[in-house]
């Protein structure tokens, strides 16, 4: 395993700097003298002459490549312009870099030498603000643009162009186009940087990826990408990190020899210069089941791809409006009257009732330590070991497993305010405790959990063992997993991607059933009992619910429960879906690490 | 033969004032109205069908979507549009038209927790559903011009 360098902030934690546009273009000078790489780069177009076409209105590029390195480009036929470059071969395809001296726009370009094919894009920065300001005015209804985190010019754009080159005849009527052949395929390369990397193609408008070297492997972050096809073994990839640094990366991706070609181009989040060409080596982590009808190969995409931007929408609370909602409007299950079936809670299992007319104390290993009085199937009382007063709470409670008990309420009404969902084992007397809090410090509508492992002990309940608990696990890790919340066709779903003992992501698919859009939180895993676990996960820098469940593989079902809270107040609901796995990517052994 | 239930699901939608349904559905009724008449009054071909362009611009504005308790997702018309009917009042200014389709109506995704949020983003729906029915209208000509004067929907059963 290769070094890891982790660091103090994941990506969606990273304060990116919102540089100025002068800024921006004066971090981008260096890019006049074209990429850098390690690799060799390849000098099969020195002294060659290429015009490209492309189709819907896009540029006519009419390119002379003086030699390995540089080139005169008139685009629309105007003026040539001098700048540099850099080009990597894989079979057939050169793949070509280079930006505009004196400007914030370049070109990559893929051109097939066989076909005559080729796609070009067309990548600029400091174009968020313009494209969002738009956006905006075309929104029915009108919205005010949202310039949250800045102006995002540090943020890549692109615009792809397919065409070809025009060698005044014979015409080709082909092109390359958008696909959804990777989708469902996760891959490791090795770079010859010596950077590692976890990709997963999930989506046909995403990527997820596990930045091993560069971030520790900690955390997958998510990022819209294109795919497109060139043949059945050769693709390009194109994917902006949105949300964070704005990096852009290009890729050829060879699946008969699993090499890849690419270039990366934006700026650190020390706003330094990322311009270099790379190679890498690929293996292939495994290949997941794709839910479109057969047929669909996804050669168009429904619309323009969409941009999932949370750390743009989503509101920062301050102390004191979040101290209002937990203490004036915080609702457990309805206040009682029942969490209903909506939101998440679609396929809830039966609520179980047996407990009331009960008495238990669960004990953590170096946690709480609560006793319980259920008074029905809805109400308990509950103090602190040593405390005299009993509170009241609402509470839920589910089987997820056969005498496998969860149940959720919560804790004591004040800042920052509390849960706790609680999992009792009665074949063996132990319990697990995850206590929800709200409040992180970077936002106070956000929340964390803390896990608790440990007994309890009741009347006629088991004996509970001395030293073996409940623990964390990496049995999940690699595993995706649909979860249908709601009826309906299609009703509420969405896909789980719990990708390291740390971190998950969710995918929400298309109306056509293409993966579409997903976002990544940490997460936390541990196991009950073979095939049951419990999973955490925040979603950080996002909407900041908790969501704990209680995953049962044998059942195919959960049941969990959700903390939030927001502008609404805080709430604390129930999670019930019905699941379907999608597969499994073999990651461990390039994650290294595993969770004690 | 469809069974037609009025009670429970029709609603009209009555446009103010026979408002003008949009640039497109102006030019494209005016011109039929402006064009000199090439037929009497009554039974025009050229207003039978300067009425159905109304109606098509219609099915296809957001207007339509006011007929429906659940959201308007796509409407087509079917084999039994060749019972379409549009009659015509003798003077040639009135007209009352029955269109029969199938539209495709949606439940949006009701809540508000991260994945049904990005759901509606990508235009995903609690669920989806297809029904036949007619829309019935009245139109009136004013200078030369078809405006539509109400619709209404009624679902077969």
């Amino acid at each position: 395993m290769s070094a890891r360098n982790y660091r103090p902030l994941q990506m969606h934690r990273i304060a990116y700097t919102d540089l100025t546009e002068a800024q921006v273009l004066q971090a981008l000078k260096p890019t006049a003298s074209g990429p850098t790489s390690k690799s060799a780069m390849s000098t099969v177009l020195s002294g060659k002459k290429l015009k490209i076409v492309t189709d819907d209105g896009g540029p006519t590029l009419e390119y002379h490549f003086k030699s390995a390195r540089e080139l005169e480009l008139a685009e629309n036929g105007g003026k040539p312009i001098k700048a540099n470059y850099g080009a990597m071969e894989d079979r057939q395809l050169v793949m070509v870099t280079h930006m505009i001296p004196g400007s914030q726009r370049g070109y990559e370009l893929v051109v097939d030498q066989k076909s005559g094919l080729a796609t070009v894009f067309e990548v600029s920065f400091s174009g968020y603000a313009a494209l969002e300001t738009a956006a905006a005015a075309a929104a029915n209804p009108k919205r005010e643009p949202q310039f949250k985190t800045g102006k995002r010019n540090r943020e890549a754009q692109r615009k792809i162009w397919f065409g070809y080159v025009d060698k005044g005849a014979d015409k080709p009527t082909a092109r390359h186009t958008y696909t959804n052949r990777l989708e469902g395929k996760g891959i490791y390369w090795k770079q010859d940087t010596d950077v590692e990397i976890l990709e997963f193609y999930l989506t046909i408008i995403y990527s997820n990826f596990i930045e091993l070297t560069r971030f520790g492997g900690e955390m997958t972050v998510c990022a819209p990408t294109d795919y497109i096809m060139v043949n059945d073994h050769q693709f390009i990839y194109s994917r902006i990190e949105c949300e964070f640094s704005g990096t852009y990366t290009l890729q050829l991706i060879d699946l008969f020899d699993m090499t890849q070609k690419g270039v990366r181009l934006g700026l650190t989040d020390k706003d330094e210069l990322e311009y270099y060409m790379y190679t890498g080596k690929g293996e292939i982590t495994g290949q997941i089941a794709t839910f479109e009808v057969f047929g669909n190969n996804a050669e168009t995409r429904p619309g323009p791809r969409r941009v999932y931007r949370p750390l743009e929408t989503f509101e920062t609370m301050t102390d004191e409006q979040v101290k209002d909602q937990v203490l004036n409007h915080a609702h457990a299950f309805g206040d009682g009257k029942g969490s209903g079936a909506a939101g998440m809670g679609g396929y809830k299992s039966e609520q179980i009732a047996q407990f009331a007319g009960k008495k238990l104390s669960v004990r953590m290993d170096n946690g709480p330590k609560i006793q319980y009085e259920f008074v029905d199937a809805g109400k308990l009382k509950w103090r602190y070991e040593g405390d005299d007063n009993w509170r009241d709470a609402w509470y839920e409670m589910y089987e997820p497993d056969d005498e496998l008990y969860f149940f959720a309420h919560l804790l004591d009404a004040e800042f920052p305010r509390s849960c706790a969902m609680v999992a009792l084992d009665m074949k063996n007397g132990l319990s697990t405790v995850v206590k929800g809090t709200t409040g992180t410090p970077f936002r106070n509508n956000e929340t964390h959990p803390t896990y608790y492992f440990g007994t309890f002990q009741m009347d006629g309940g088991p004996t509970p063992p001395t030293y073996l608990r409940h623990g964390w696990t990496d049995e999940m890790v690699g595993h995706c997993v649909t979860w249908n919340y709601q009826r309906g066709n299609p009703g509420l779903t969405s896909m789980h991607f719990y990708a390291t003992p740390s971190t998950y992501s969710w995918i929400i698919f298309n109306p056509d059933g293409s993966g579409g859009m997903q976002w990544s939180s940490p997460g936390w895993y541990s196991k009950l009992r073979d095939g049951v676990y419990i999973m955490a996960w925040v979603e950080e820098a996002c909407n900041g619910t908790l969501g704990v469940i209680c995953f049962n593989q044998r059942i195919m079902h959960d049941a969990g429960f959700g903390f939030h809270v927001g502008r609404n107040g805080l709430s604390l609901n129930v999670i019930g879906a019905r699941a379907r796995h999608a597969g499994k990517f073999d990651v461990k052994p390039y994650l290294g690490l595993k969770a004690t | 033969m469809t069974d037609v239930k009025k009670k429970s699901t029709r609603r009209a939608f009555f446009l103010n004032g026979g408002a003008v349904l949009g640039a497109g559905v102006a030019a494209t009724a005016g011109a039929a109205g402006l064009a000199p008449p090439a037929a009497k009054a009554s039974g025009s071909a050229e207003d039978r069908e300067a009425i159905r362009q109304l109606h098509l611009a219609f099915v296809s504005s957001n207007a339509a979507a006011e007929l429906f308790e659940e959201q308007l997702g796509v409407y087509r018309q079917t084999a039994s549009q060749l019972n379409e009917e549009v009659r015509l009042s003798e003077d040639g200014l009135r007209a009352t038209a029955t269109f029969h389709c199938e539209v495709e109506l949606c439940t949006p995704l009701q809540d508000d927790c991260t994945a049904a949020q990005m759901a509606r983003m990508q235009g995903l729906m609690a669920g989806r559903r297809w029904e036949t029915g007619r829309f019935e209208a009245s139109y009136v000509k004013t200078r030369g011009q078809w405006t539509m004067e109400s619709v209404s929907y009624t679902r077969s059963s």
